[in-house]
């Protein structure tokens, strides 16, 4: 019996047999692809899969339309790539625009654009692990559930951890609050002491703009079991398409790498003196992102 | 030789146990089943557990060590006879083993102690609290069975006790649940989950208890095999045809069926097949340096149709 996740996947293997004779730009980008996506280290066993589910197949697939986005809707302009170490890395980022697509374009740079590409694997959060087909497909991608166990395995392993520390407080924020960085949870700060792992900032601008929130139902949200209900110019008044994001200009900005040392059992404020050298670092490169841009859009 | 009893040593993973422990120890075992085979010098004691006899065992025959494997782990019977096997009938050996000066003792447990829950760590250890009864409670006497054996483990700190949780065993001779549930002609999946699941050789688990026994261990301990896959991923493998429906249906149709005493699956087992309950077995790679023979691929075919 075929479920929506395999149909959807389904659509983007016709793309795939259809395109793949092409010699146009999607034969090409799907070649790039194939050929990137190969080329990510992981430890893979004889069925195809890493220990957390990563499956580099569905990567393929899944990677096709981000790549769109990334290459052709958002427009992303990425710098920095030469600061992604080899090896365990931690990448940090500010959340925003109310749908994680600043998560799926930074793991579209790194794929795309890293040399040698990389696998950056998302922490999220607990509530999308009970979600059917996305769970699987967060799976698959390469990204967790973000328990602290899970990153320190995969740090350990040395894969590249993507997280985004303001989680959902960020993501759902609202317009007039665009650029603050919001309370970041402490817990990345340890995994990374632990871990003895650098820590690259990535600033994303444009998020922001892609769908400015105009308020938080937070009693809706609780009704649903989700963890915010934001309200924007389209959302829910369009339903599901109102989640659609403006046609923004991406800039992203990986960070020259920060390396901590100490006790990762620390008191809180211990942990939080280094977590705002983090966050000032990234709020650097965003105020200079901002200055830089010339228009939201182009 | 010293004598090794094994309480469920009829049952298909006492007798991988017994078959292998035969070259160190000389095998005694107790079960309510019978073993016709059974190989030679190896004593198999019919009756249950629960009576007399069980403690004239320990006394006439004076075991340096005992593998404890006799639980129901299946929910045919009634929960009251499971729980009293399972929990009264481990307080009982407990107290045989202080009693009669067993040396080493080595409980089977199982990974499912941990509980299937959505945001689960990936690859828990052993300090992970149990959390199966709070969506399972068709198994929380094997919690409490670990409540016993723990407290045991304290108290007595001259007898080298070690718990076991194995992770999914299949192996053709083993009957049990994760093995009844891949050998239904069609496997019934959660629509939208596919959880990364361990599996291990039943051979390997056996391997794994006389590890425990050889290297006198003391402590709890995961026991894994040599990987993990997605659930339909190890379906397809063993050539199990699978669909899936949603999880209101399945929770709801399964409900009817177990209460009805027509499919054996619990509700509370639904979450093993939609959530991941992965473990490490770090801990007993580095005290024992078990490594698990059999491969992905030769588990699954052990229980191929």
């Amino acid at each position: 019996m075929e479920s929506p996740l395999d149909f959807v996947l389904s659509l983007s293997d016709r793309l795939h047999e259809v395109s793949s004779g092409l010699t146009g730009f999607v034969g090409d980008l799907i070649t790039e692809i194939d050929e990137k996506v190969d080329r990510i280290p992981a430890h893979l066993n004889e069925y195809g899969y890493d220990p957390w589910g990563y499956n580099p197949a569905v990567l393929k697939r899944f990677i096709l339309p981000a790549a769109f986005l990334y290459r052709y809707y958002f427009r992303c302009r990425t710098t920095g790539l030469e600061n992604l170490p080899e090896g365990r890395v931690l990448l940090i980022g500010n959340h925003a625009g109310q749908v994680a697509f600043d998560g799926l374009m930074v793991m579209a740079a790194c794929v795309l654009e890293a040399a040698p590409p990389r696998l950056a694997r998302g922490m999220g959060e607990y509530w999308l692990g009970t979600l059917p087909f996305l769970s699987v497909l967060m799976d698959r991608t390469g990204s967790a559930v973000g328990t602290r166990q899970t990153g320190v395995d995969m740090l350990e392993q040395g894969e590249c951890v993507m997280a985004f520390p303001e989680g959902v407080h960020g993501m759902n924020k609202l317009y007039s609050d665009a650029y603050k960085l919001m309370e970041f949870g402490l817990g990345f700060m340890r995994l990374a002491l632990q871990t003895h792992a650098p820590i690259v900032p990535v600033s994303i601008v444009g998020s922001e703009e892609q769908n400015p929130g105009i308020a938080n139902l937070e009693g809706v949200a609780n009704l649903l079991g989700m963890p915010s209900f934001p309200i924007t110019l389209t959302f829910p008044w369009l339903g599901p398409l109102g989640m659609m994001p403006l046609p923004v200009r991406y800039h992203i900005e990986f960070g020259p790498p920060l390396l901590f040392d100490g006790d990762p059992e620390d008191e809180d404020d211990v942990i939080e003196a280094k977590v705002d050298e983090v966050k000032a670092a990234l709020q650097h490169q965003l105020d200079r992102g901002r200055k830089n841009r010339r228009s939201i859009f182009f | 030789m010293p004598k090794l009893l094994i309480t469920g040593i009829a049952g298909g993973l006492g007798r991988l146990v017994a078959k292998m422990a035969l070259k160190r120890w000389e095998v005694i075992g107790v079960d309510r089943a019978p073993w016709p085979s059974a190989p030679d010098g190896v004593v198999v004691h019919q009756f249950d557990m629960r009576k007399r006899r069980f403690e004239d065992v320990f006394r006439t025959e004076r075991p340096e060590a005992v593998v404890h494997l006799a639980f129901v782990r299946h929910f045919r019977s009634d929960p009251a006879t499971r729980h009293e096997i399972n929990v009264e009938g481990t307080k009982h050996l407990l107290e045989h083993c202080a009693e009669y000066g067993v040396r080493q003792l080595v409980v089977v447990s199982s990974s499912y102690v941990y509980g299937a829950l959505a945001n689960n760590a990936r690859y828990m250890n052993e300090d992970h609290p149990l959390n199966a009864s709070r969506t399972f409670p068709e198994i929380r006497d094997l919690c409490e069975v670990e409540g016993l054996v723990g407290t045991f483990l304290w108290r007595y700190p001259e007898i080298a006790t070690s718990i076991l949780r194995p992770v999914n065993t299949l192996g053709h001779s083993v009957h049990n649940s994760i093995g009844n549930y891949v050998k239904v002609p069609l496997v019934p999946t959660v629509m939208g989950f596919n959880p990364m699941m361990q599996f291990l050789h039943a051979e390997d688990l056996a391997e794994a208890v006389n590890v425990a026994l050889e290297k006198k261990i003391r402590g709890v301990y995961n026991v894994a095999g040599p990987g993990a896959v997605p659930l339909a991923c190890a379906l397809e493998a063993i050539g199990r045809p699978h669909f899936s429906i949603p999880d209101l249906v399945a929770y709801t149709v399964i409900s009817a069926l177990f209460g009805l005493g027509i499919y054996r699956f619990p509700p509370g087992a639904i979450d093993f097949i939609k959530y991941p309950c992965t473990i490490s077995d770090r801990r007993f790679r580095d005290a024992t340096g078990f490594r698990a023979r059999h491969t992905l691929a030769e588990i699954f075919a052990s229980v191929a149709p």
